[in-house]
């Protein structure tokens, strides 16, 4: 949780692999967001909930549409750091070129991992992919044993899941990470339930089959 | 019990149950007799989860002893308990530091429905009273059993033999079960959303609703009671998860009566009937553990 004293509190993922240095990846949209970056100070509390697992399993596909990215740039970090990097594979979608975050570490990345791009929109410049994010799993090179870490707007992620279970990856593997109003982090305040979970403890990261049942799940 | 009040007192600031203008509160009580039997206007949590405090600061809060809760009001502290205790700081301070007499009713209230989840006698309480005319039967716990080494002991039958008939005199709901019952679809929400006014009532009123909101005020963060049912419970820069009013009061029942089992294998009602009492469009929370939703 990062806080503006004076302002409020919001829930922000750190962007960084542990070990390094903390960092957020902030877009500027509501009272506390647009006032971090010229605040004196910021408060810091936590970190609260669930990270991705990626130490249980051989192969990581990492998959992050829009704004869902820093938590990936976290992932990606701890890998490299782990020397992992090579049983990672990373699909990422963006709505236009101009809405990709991170284009210099992307190029860095590129060299030793297996990083796809694509977007809704491209413009005269753009000379990848167009297409939503699960046009991409037909490109995967990893198996299909591989965990899914899926990140992103909820029809985003419901789409991916659902090609991604069609295509045959296991849905004991698939992990989403799910957004929602988490004031106090710690499962009291009663604001992030989905279903019988509160996303700000039991997740953000949730296993696909501990919460596919859930009729609030892709909202 | 005068005497054990008195011991307890000389340890504990000391409040009860008391009249006042007509309607029953807590406050400052210096005798027994002074507790008032009938049940409160408000639900005690207020002594647990302040309706407005700054959480920058944790108090050292001191002990407190409180004469004449409801065992329907003492209950919902227990169930509070499985969700938030031993996270919530502030609450599990208090609740350490806070001994609560609860009283046990002679006769079913109108509309509680207490004898659905077991009855008002509780199997978990600090110090559990039960008037029999003059004489008091009281079920101390170990912690606080030493006021009490000049009662006479019995073993636990007559409490468990009263909450016995005392059921029997009460209609007992059809609670079993209810969380695979209930229906997402069920035409109850929007009927209720048809007449409710997201008031908040009802989770103002309810000894188990727990939800808090944050916000800063100057240099104090705040937390302040909240209610699912308000439009801006979900609301946040992504959207809102529960726009429409039946989405809401259907996450408030399908939480006591199915997400809590899920999590807690306990129901989130202690069946106190205040939610309904203080309804200014008469839901009935016993309607929906009541309705039949296989015909829906």
């Amino acid at each position: 949780m990062l806080s503006v004293l004076g302002t409020g509190e919001a829930p922000i993922s750190v962007a960084s692999g542990s070990g390094r240095t903390l960092a957020f990846t902030i877009r500027e949209i509501g009272s506390v967001t647009s006032r971090i970056k010229d605040s004196k100070s910021v408060g810091v509390r936590g970190p609260y909930g669930t990270h991705w697992p990626w130490k249980k399993y051989d192969e990581v596909l990492a998959i992050a549409g829009g704004i869902g990215i820093p938590p990936v740039r976290s992932l990606i970090e701890e890998m490299v750091d782990a020397g992992k990097e090579r049983n990672l594979e990373v699909l990422y979608g963006a709505r236009t070129p101009s809405d990709i975050v991170y284009k210099r570490e992307i190029n860095e990345w590129g060299k030793s991992i297996d990083i796809h791009l694509t977007v809704d929109r491209g413009d005269s410049g753009w000379r990848g992919n167009t297409g939503f994010v699960p046009s991409l799993l037909k490109d995967v090179h990893l198996g299909k044993d591989a965990a899914v870490f899926v990140i992103g707007p909820p029809l985003m992620m419901m789409n991916t899941v659902k090609e991604a279970l069609e295509m045959g990856y296991r849905e004991d593997r698939i992990f989403l990470s799910l957004e929602r109003r988490m004031e106090c982090g710690i499962g009291v305040c009663g604001h992030c339930n989905i279903g019988e979970f509160y996303a700000c403890e039991a997740g953000p990261i949730f296993n696909y089959s501990d919460v596919k049942g859930e009729k609030e799940l892709f909202l | 019990m005068k005497d054990a009040f008195k011991a307890i007192s000389k340890d504990f600031e000391t409040f009860g149950a008391v009249e006042r203008e007509g309607e029953i509160v807590f406050e400052r009580v210096e005798a027994f007799e002074r507790v008032s039997e009938e049940r409160s206007r408000y639900a005690p949590k207020e002594f647990l989860i302040s309706r407005n405090e700054n959480v920058l600061i944790l108090e050292d809060y001191g002990k407190t002893a409180v004469f004449g809760v409801k065992s329907c009001d003492l209950k919902g502290f227990y169930l509070m308990d499985r969700q938030i205790l031993g996270k919530d700081p502030f609450y599990t301070e208090k609740r350490e530091k806070t001994l609560f007499a609860n009283f046990v009713c002679n006769e079913p209230c109108e509309g509680g429905f207490c004898s659905s989840f077991g009855g008002p006698v509780l199997d978990q309480y600090d110090l559990q009273i039960l008037r029999n005319e003059e004489k008091y039967h009281v079920a101390v716990s170990q912690r606080y059993d030493g006021y009490f080494n000049s009662f006479q002991r019995e073993d636990g039958s007559y409490l468990r033999d009263f909450n016995d008939r005392f059921n029997e005199k009460m209609d007992i709901l059809p609670v079993d079960g209810l969380e695979s019952r209930m229906k997402w679809s069920s035409a109850l929400w929007k009927d209720y959303a048809s007449r409710c006014i997201s008031c908040g009532a009802c989770n103002f009123s309810c000894p188990t609703c727990y939800c808090f909101d944050l916000y800063d005020e100057g240099e104090d963060r705040k937390r302040e009671w909240d209610s699912c049912i308000l439009a801006g419970f979900t609301s946040s820069s992504a959207g809102n998860i529960r726009k429409d009013l039946d989405e809401r009061l259907r996450q408030r029942f399908y939480h006591k009566f199915v997400y809590f089992k899920r999590s807690s294998d306990t129901y989130l009602c202690s069946g106190c009937n205040r939610c309904v009492e203080d309804c200014p469009v008469e839901i009935d929370i016993k309607e929906v553990i009541s309705h039949d939703y296989s015909e829906e």
